[in-house]
């Protein structure tokens, strides 16, 4: 059985025809399962809890990042646990006008488009980033400023100019120099390093040789000025622990996924 | 003729490249290509191999397969097999390598240590 997930804002009036034309979409495609809508205090970690023990196979989450984040945590949290087993797979419906960027990155493309995805299942078995007892799909990010790194405890990293750390697993949203390759199956994660010099990019050049690269089994962010900020979405103060974490996410995407 | 180990380093082979605003300090163990822009203090040391470029400021021992080194180094540098030295680089350490081309310009202020020391050691011992 499918279960769809709405998030609180999906219910706004301004949002009923599209939610309209994805649920007629749905039907359409034989699609059909259960709507929970998600209240102000309602848990997306109980709500995907209950509904897998009560049988669902499909967890669907539809929204914006947001939800996709939390939903992504609470699969993570429950495989963790050994609630539920790798076999349930999670999908994505994206609604309003943000999330273009993330659905496109997952190949999911609009919110109709993202039912044929979800009728055609490919499923692609990812890794997932462990930050403290938070999981993130995408990245882990905080600014240079005030930020030391402790790697494999062997060594600290500092950076002398301001720009952004990416912990990354999918680069979304974090430009990455020539030199870094992500793949989310291979079983580790990179840490990147931008200063604000790297970004001034010459036209038609990617990178810049103001930019680090590490590869790393474990590292420690340590900032008492700004948080880590998981997936775009959730905060985490300093000191973060981040490594990969022990399980994977199975992840419904589309064809034209963007890596 | 040497090989230009430099041109031959695509960076996008490299496992780890510490940008010119970064500044390592500890022991920076690693298996692959390692490029160094940056600043780094304690020691260095990968499988394979090792750039250490112009703005590059090292102040560590440092362990490579390959080295090419154009920036300024203040430790010794043990190398297995070739190690390249530019004519930017300036070099306060021993330097420990099979075969070595040093460029015009450079500067070496430390011992110098060629050979293969395995092999000469393993036929010392059985002539």
């Amino acid at each position: 059985m499918h279960v769809y997930i709405y998030d609180t804002f999906v219910s706004d009036k301004k949002h009923m025809n599209k939610v309209s034309r994805v649920e007629t979409r749905i039907t359409d495609l034989g699609l059909n399962g259960k709507i929970v809508r998600l209240g102000l205090i309602s848990s997306v970690s109980n709500a995907i809890e209950n509904e897998i023990k009560k049988g669902a196979k499909t967890i669907i989450a539809v929204g914006d990042k947001q939800i996709l984040s939390q939903a992504v945590n609470a699969m993570a949290q429950l495989l963790a646990h050994e609630t539920i087993g790798q076999s349930v797979p999670l999908g994505f419906i994206p609604i309003g006008k943000k999330d273009i960027l993330t659905a496109d990155f997952l190949g999911v493309g609009s919110a109709e488009l993202a039912c044929d995805i979800l009728s055609q299942r490919r499923i692609e078995i990812l890794d997932l980033g462990q930050a403290n007892n938070s999981y993130f799909l995408f990245s882990a990010v905080i600014p240079t400023e005030y930020t030391t790194i402790e790697i494999d405890e062997n060594y600290t990293i500092e950076i002398k100019e301001p720009g952004e750390i990416g912990v990354i697993n999918l680069p979304l949203g974090f430009n990455l120099p020539q030199t870094a390759q992500t793949d989310p199956a291979d079983g580790s994660l990179e840490l990147v390093v931008k200063t604000a010099q790297g970004k001034k990019y010459l036209p038609g050049k990617q990178g810049s040789s103001n930019q680090g690269v590490f590869a790393f089994n474990k590292l420690r962010i340590i900032n008492k000025k700004y948080p880590v900020l998981l997936d775009g979405v959730k905060k985490l103060t300093s000191p973060v622990d981040i490594h990969l974490a022990p399980m994977k996410i199975s992840l419904i995407i589309g064809k034209n996924r963007k890596f | 003729m040497f090989k230009d180990l430099k041109k031959d380093t695509d960076a996008k082979q490299a496992e780890t490249v510490i940008g010119a605003s970064v500044k390592v300090k500890g022991n920076f163990h690693g298996d692959g290509d390692i490029i160094i822009k940056g600043e780094v203090e304690g020691n260095v040391k990968t499988k394979n191999f090792l750039l250490v470029d112009k703005s590059a400021k090292v102040s560590a021992d440092v362990s490579a397969k390959d080295a090419c080194i154009g920036g300024k180094i203040s430790g010794n540098i043990k190398v297995s097999d070739y190690l390249e030295i530019k004519s930017s680089a300036r070099i306060s350490g021993d330097i420990h390598a099979k075969e070595l081309s040093i460029e015009k310009g450079a500067i070496l202020n430390g011992q110098c240590h060629m050979g293969d020391n395995q092999r000469k050691e393993s036929e010392h011992k059985n002539p």
